[in-house]
């Protein structure tokens, strides 16, 4: 079999229409993600017990069980649960949120344990109330930490977002999917698929490092 | 009312601490009048640290009281240490590693306490950090972070910082240890400044020779108490002590 | 809401989901075996002085790492056959394939902790006369493995997750099972809570085990 992928020109707004639904998505969760990630890591460290393990409950459930069965229980339960039919793209959303917000919490998470006792005591020693100490000292580092992994969390949930493509809706991945069914070209479509991803996911990830430096630079103490 | 002439500023009751098993002071009494600069030496693991942490509100105490100012500061009661919040607010401290706020500018290192805690405007916070980085020939680092400067650079920021807020006593928590020896002088002689304004000071350093030129007064503290107590030239120049004697000698024979 | 909850419909599937998860697990074994082995060998190629060595590797990792494992099986299903000639049964594929995945993530973690290795390190093994194979032996290897070993846990049970998307391409681990008897049953709600379920009591201890021995490492270290 000769390869040759210029058919695939005739799939060129297919294709950039499935790169644009897999960015609209990944941009939406990722939003959310990180609000509901930030929540749950202050949950986690309430002093109200309770309050503390049902935020890590739901953070380890989401971590301990695959994307995928994730998925499946929400298209296929959460309307029942509901009563009510959810769009694909809703359900996706809330899919990826509530898994993004899992991860995200605990990249949070290392960011405020990653703040030395000096920080601390400093803080003390100049008389800062708790929430200037909160608000001023502690939240920016926390946050400035976490920017990295922050980001590649994101760059994270753009992957797993081909998974949806599993509960039928127009991704890249399943555009892809598509293609190959009709074409009958699989080698030339996947590897175009892949390079697809590729080509946003890795910039990123450079971004991402890039940027992990200046920040620990700028920390540095 | 506080007098300075007749009560002493800081005086310590008996003070006690341990972690769990491990007793770290066991019954210090000092009495520190205004002006005195109080450098406590002795072996690592005496409690030197710990004192001036405790002076800071840092660690709770087992035992004892402190007054600030005639005014009741820390006290032990049932295994609880309270803190007069409004009394700490007159102390001040300077940590061994720069304590610097990393994400923040030099300047806004500076004015955070004052603005956000003391209620100062921020135009009149702003003067007087500027006024107190001239004085310590760093306002051309106003705009930068802390990761820019050098460790005596970011000490002296941190010493700037502490006094923003006007401390009625600074404590000096071995503020040189961590520093390159050529980046020493220029913290020394800040505090040697401070010393010349008659700015009550307690410190503790490792370092002797700068030890006999800025106190008023050297206490020797090991095994959690004061074993000697007096002015520079008797404590470290003929102790009474044999602990110290042997403490001294040793310390001068090294670096000597 | 009509739906009436009833577990036992789970019971009756139970056969069938335990059969599913004997093949998740071992395919996370068996990628597992690869992934620890291959690893470390991608990580010494990757860290090579030669660039000709080190350039298909490095772009071998960062192709894994960036692109969702969903594309790599599937690319692996449909193209090697076509590509290679070679015909392998579902299950040796699907290993393969995520083998060569968690091998990549591998790869990177032991870098990170072979260049982890303090300088002084390696210093006292020149001083103390080593050869450089017995520096790798006794104190690159030794260091590398112990502070890459928290990631490398967790990578794995990353890797039993990740591993549910082989029922995409018919494999019939737990995920699979699952969803046959969700559809047979109309009971996906008991079906995929419980699959869940499966999936997080086998997870969860593991990666409390992989936090515990991160701490004890670090008590060690410090």
């Amino acid at each position: 079999m000769k390869i040759d992928f210029s058919f695939l020109s005739k799939y060129h707004e297919a294709l950039l229409m499935g790169l644009g639904t897999t960015l609209q998505l990944t941009v939406i969760c990722f939003g959310l993600a990180l609000v509901l990630g930030f929540v749950l890591a202050l949950l986690r460290g309430s002093r109200i017990k309770p309050v503390a393990w049902a935020a890590m409950l739901y953070v380890e459930f989401f971590r301990g069980t695959p994307v995928l069965v994730q998925l499946f229980w929400i298209f296929y339960c959460l309307p029942i649960f509901l009563g009510t039919e959810l769009s694909n793209f809703t359900s996706a959303v809330v899919c990826l949120s509530l898994y993004g917000g899992a991860t995200m919490s605990e990249s949070f998470r290392s960011g405020l344990k990653s703040i030395g006792r000096e920080q601390y005591d400093a803080a003390h020693a100049l008389g800062l109330t708790p929430w200037v100490r909160t608000v001023h000292v502690l939240l920016p580092q926390a946050v400035l930490r976490a920017v990295p992994v922050l980001l590649s969390n994101g760059v994270g949930l753009f992957k797993e977002s081909a998974l949806i493509s599993a509960v039928g809706m127009a991704e890249l991945m399943f555009i892809g999917s598509t293609i190959s069914n009709r074409t009958a070209r699989p080698v030339e479509v996947f590897t175009a698929i892949a390079l697809i991803y590729f080509i946003v996911a890795f910039p990123l990830t450079r971004l991402v490092a890039v940027l992990e430096r200046r920040i620990l630079r700028r920390l540095a103490i | 009312m506080y007098d300075a002439m007749t009560q002493p500023l800081a005086s310590l009751r008996n003070i006690h601490k341990a972690y769990g098993s491990l007793t770290v002071l066991s019954g210090i009494n000092l009495d520190m009048s205004p002006g005195e600069r109080v450098v406590v030496i002795g072996p690592s693991g005496g409690g030197k640290s710990t004192l001036l942490r405790i002076m800071m509100g840092l660690e709770e105490i087992t035992e004892g009281s402190i007054e600030f100012e005639g005014q009741p500061y820390i006290t032990a009661r049932n295994g609880k240490t309270r803190i007069d919040a409004d009394v700490r607010k007159k102390v001040g401290m300077v940590f061994q590693h720069y304590t610097l706020f990393p994400h923040l500018s030099i300047l806004n290192n500076l004015m955070l306490a004052a603005v956000k805690t003391r209620g100062m405007p921020r135009a009149e916070a702003r003067d007087k950090a500027m006024q107190l980085l001239a004085r310590l020939g760093l306002e051309a680092k106003a705009g930068a972070y802390p990761s820019h400067l050098s460790g005596g650079q970011k000490q002296r920021v941190a010493i700037a910082r502490a006094l923003m807020l006007d401390p009625r006593l600074m404590l000096f928590d071995e503020v040189t240890s961590a520093l390159d020896p050529e980046l020493v002088a220029e913290v020394e002689q800040v505090m040697l400044e401070l010393a010349e304004q008659r700015l009550p000071m307690m410190i503790v350093t490792h370092d002797m020779w700068f030890a006999r030129n800025i106190a008023s007064r050297v206490i020797f503290c090991a095994g959690g108490v004061v074993v000697e107590d007096g002015p520079p030239e008797q404590v470290l120049g003929d102790p009474v002590n044999p602990r110290t004697r042997e403490f001294i000698q040793r310390v001068f024979h090294i670096h000597g | 809401m009509e739906y009436d909850v009833q577990f036992h419909y789970v019971k009756q599937a139970w056969p069938y989901l335990m059969e599913g998860l004997w093949v998740t697990l071992q395919l996370t074994f068996a990628a597992n075996v690869i992934a620890l082995t291959l690893g470390f060998g991608i990580a010494l190629l990757v860290m090579s002085r030669l660039w000709f060595v080190r350039a298909p590797f490095a772009l071998l990792i960062e192709f894994f790492r960036c692109t969702p494992v969903l594309v790599q099986v599937i690319w692996f299903f449909y193209c090697v056959p076509i590509l290679f000639g070679v015909y392998l049964d579902p299950m040796p594929m699907g290993i393969l394939a995520l083998g060569l995945n968690l091998a990549c993530f591998n790869a990177e973690a032991y870098r990170a902790a072979i260049q982890a290795v303090p300088r002084e390190q390696m210093d006292a093994g020149v001083a103390l006369g080593f050869s450089p194979l017995q520096r790798v032996a006794y104190i690159i290897f030794p260091h590398a493995l112990r502070a890459a070993l928290p990631v490398l846990i967790t990578n794995g049970i990353t890797l039993f997750q990740q591993s549910a998307l082989v029922a995409l391409v018919a494999i019939g681990d737990l995920m699979y099972m699952g969803k046959q008897v969700a559809t047979q049953s109309y009971r996906p709600i008991e079906t995929f809570t419980a699959v869940a379920l499966i999936y997080f009591a086998v997870s969860f201890p593991v990666a409390r085990l992989a936090a515990l021995v991160e701490r004890r490492l670090d008590v060690a270290r410090a």
